[in-house]
C-alpha cells in the first residue's frame, strides 16, 4: 500500500544545479542565517 | 542561599542548569539530577545512524562542565517528587535513584526551594511490540541507539553490493509518534549514502507514517510564502519524496513488528504489511515514570501529571473539539499547576492538545500525530524558566515571570537530506509562530513572510555549523550565552 507522487512538481534541471552551486548557495547561507537571527530574536523575551 | 534543583541534563534541563549558574551568585545552588552521564546534540544522532559521525562527536561529559561552571551534578534517575516533603523530611525534595557506577542503585532524597522538570520524553518502545532495538527494528534516539542502528545499515549496504536487494523501511512506529522531522531526515540520509555507495538501484526506501499527507509533521503542515505565492509544505515534500525515489505509506498506524515485517493499520481500518530488511522506526513518546506524593505520603500523580505522564502546567487542558482549540490553550509560563514553585521545560510539559488533526480509524486506533517537541522551543523555554527562578530568588515573589508561549515563537528546523560539503542537502524549514493563531495571523495561521522553506546545499552547511555552534555553548565556553537557544 505504498504511494508515489508523480503529481507533485519536480524542480528544473536549472533549479537542481542551482542548489548545489556553491557561490549561489554561499549567497543563500548568508540570507538563511539572516532569516533566521531575525527569527530567532522574535521568539526571545 | 536557596537551591534550585533541575530534574534532566538535555537541551531544556542543560540550557536551564547554565543559565541559573549565571545569572545567580554563588551563594544559591544549582543542581542537576540526570541518569545518563553525557550530553547528546540529538538533532545529529541522524548522522550517527548513517555511519557519518561517531558517538563522540554528538556527546560530551556532563560533569567536567558542571565542575568548572560551580553547577552540582548527580548522576541519577529522578522517581518521586514530594512537593509539600514527607513525615521525616520536612523540605520539598526529589527522591532519585543513582546510576553512577559508584552509586549504582543507591536511592537518596535531594532538597529543593525551586524545581525545574526537565525529564523529556520515556521512549515509549513497550506501545507496539517488536518495536525497538530490543525487538525486530532500529532507532536513532539516542546515540547509543544510532551506533547500532549504523552498524545494522553497514549491513545491508553490504549485501547490496553482494547483489542481493533490500527494502528500508523507516518512519513512525506508533500512530501517535512526534517526530516526523527526524524519521523524514533519516530517510533521505539512508537515500543519500544509497547512492554515494553506488546501490541504490538494486533499494528500495519506504517511509511508513502517522502523518494523513505528507509535510504534516505533526503540526498539520506549514504553508511557505515564497516569491511565486504560497507553497504548502505537502507539496514541497512530496517533491522531494518524487524526485528522490521515495514511496509512502500514509496514515499508518504500526501494530507490531515482526522480524522482517511491519503489521499496519490505515485510517480507513484497512490491515495492511511491509516487509523490510532494515526498518527504523520511532517510538511514542510519553512522560518519564515518576511519581508525585503529598505531605501524607498519598499518591497524588494524577494531580502533577497529565494521563500521558507529561507535567501539568499553565495551559488549558479543557476537553474541546479540534475546531475550538486556540493557539491561547498553550502554556507560557510553565509553572506546575500544582506548586508555583515546580516548572516543566521542553518536552517535559504536557502539551493541551495536538496540532495537527487527530484521527481515528473504524476500529478505534487513534493515529494522530503529536505535537514536534524540538530542541529551539525547549532550549527557549529552559531559559525563560531559569530567567524566572533567578528573578524570584533575587527580588522575591514580585519579580517579573517569564513567558515563552509557542504561539509567540518560532521555530527553525534544518531537516538534512544527506551529508557532505560538496553534495550534501538539507531542507531548511523555519515557522512563526509555531502554534498556528488564525485570530492574528489569519487564514494561514501563520506570518507567511516568517514561514518559509528551502533545499539546497546552504541549508546542509547550516546544519552542520548548528552542530559545532550547539556543541560548543553546551559545553559552556566563552560567551556561549550570545548563542541564542
Amino acid at each position: 500500500m505504498t504511494t508515489t507522487f508523480p503529481q507533485a512538481p519536480q524542480p528544473s534541471a536549472k533549479e537542481l544545479k542551482a542548489r548545489t552551486n556553491v557561490v549561489r548557495q554561499a549567497w543563500r547561507f548568508a540570507i538563511l542565517n539572516t532569516k533566521m537571527i531575525l527569527m530567532v530574536s522574535k521568539g526571545h523575551h | 542561599m536557596a537551591r534550585t534543583v533541575i530534574m534532566g541534563a538535555g537541551i531544556a534541563g542543560h540550557t536551564a542548569a547554565l543559565h541559573l549558574r549565571r545569572m545567580l551568585p554563588k551563594e544559591h545552588e544549582v543542581v542537576v539530577i540526570a541518569p545518563n552521564s553525557k550530553w547528546n546534540w540529538i538533532p545529529s544522532n541522524i548522522w550517527v545512524g548513517v555511519g557519518q559521525m561517531s558517538t563522540k562527536q554528538v556527546t560530551f561529559p556532563l560533569a567536567p562542565i558542571y565542575k568548572r561552571k560551580g553547577i552540582e551534578f548527580r548522576q541519577a534517575l529522578a522517581i518521586e517528587v514530594h512537593g509539600e516533603g514527607s513525615a521525616d523530611f520536612a523540605s520539598p525534595h526529589v527522591t532519585v535513584q543513582y546510576t553512577d557506577e559508584a552509586r549504582a542503585g543507591k536511592t537518596g532524597r535531594i532538597a529543593y526551594d525551586y524545581l525545574i522538570n526537565a525529564t523529556g520524553p520515556k521512549l515509549n518502545f513497550g506501545a507496539t511490540p517488536g518495536l525497538g532495538p530490543d525487538g525486530n527494528s532500529w532507532s536513532v534516539c539516542t546515540a547509543g541507539h544510532a551506533e547500532q542502528t549504523a552498524l545494522a545499515f553497514e549491513e545491508a549496504i553490504a549485501k547490496l553490493k553482494a547483489g542481493q536487494p533490500q527494502t528500508f523501511l523507516i518512519g513512525m512506529g506508533h500512530g501517535t509518534c512526534t517526530c516526523q522531522g527526524a524519521a523524514f531526515e533519516y530517510t533521505f540520509n539512508v537515500e543519500h549514502e544509497l547512492v554515494k555507495q553506488g546501490v541504490r538501484d538494486l533499494a528500495e526506501v519506504i517511509y511508513i507514517t502517522n502523518e494523513a499527507s505528507l509535510g504534516d509533521f505533526g503540526m498539520d503542515g506549514m504553508n511557505f510564502g515564497t516569491k511565486d505565492g504560497i507553497v504548502p509544505s505537502q507539496m514541497f515534500t512530496e517533491s522531494l519524496f518524487e524526485q528522490r525515489g521515495v514511496k509512502a505509506i500514509l496514515s499508518a498506524h504500526v501494530e507490531r513488528v515482526e522480524p522482517g515485517v511491519a503489521h499496519y493499520e490505515l485510517l480507513d481500518g484497512t490491515k495492511g504489511e511491509q516487509r523490510f530488511d532494515f526498518a527504523m522506526l520511532l517510538p511514542p513518546f510519553r512522560g518519564v515514570d515518576l511519581k508525585a506524593f503529598d505531605a501524607q505520603g498519598n499518591d497524588i500523580s494524577d494531580q502533577l501529571f497529565a494521563p500521558s505522564g507529561f507535567m501539568k502546567v499553565d495551559a488549558d487542558y479543557t476537553p474541546k473539539p479540534y475546531e475550538q482549540w486556540q493557539a491561547s490553550d498553550w502554556p507560557s509560563t510553565y509553572q506546575s499547576v500544582k506548586y508555583d514553585n515546580v516548572w516543566a521545560a521542553g518536552i517535559a510539559f504536557a502539551p493541551p492538545h495536538q496540532m495537527s488533526k487527530p484521527r481515528q480509524t473504524p476500529n478505534g486506533t487513534m493515529i494522530a500525530p503529536a505535537p514536534p517537541r524540538t530542541g529551539m522551543p525547549s532550549g527557549v523555554i529552559g531559559r525563560a524558566v531559569a530567567q524566572t527562578i533567578a528573578e524570584r530568588i533575587k527580588h522575591g515573589d514580585t519579580a517579573r515571570v517569564h513567558t515563552a508561549s509557542m504561539a509567540d515563537m518560532g521555530a527553525a528546523c534544518i531537516a538534512s537530506a544527506g551529508t557532505g560539503w560538496r553534495d550534501g542537502q538539507a531542507a531548511a524549514m523555519t515557522v512563526f509562530p509555531i502554534i498556528p493563531d488564525p485570530d492574528k495571523y489569519g487564514e494561514q495561521g501563520r506570518d507567511v513572510k516568517e514561514t518559509y522553506g528551502e533545499i539546497g546545499l546552504s541549508a546542509h552547511w547550516m546544519k552542520v555549523m548548528l552542530h559545532y555552534l550547539f556543541i560548543y555553548k553546551a559545553k559552556a565556553r566563552p560567551f556561549w550565552y550570545l548563542i541564542p537557544e
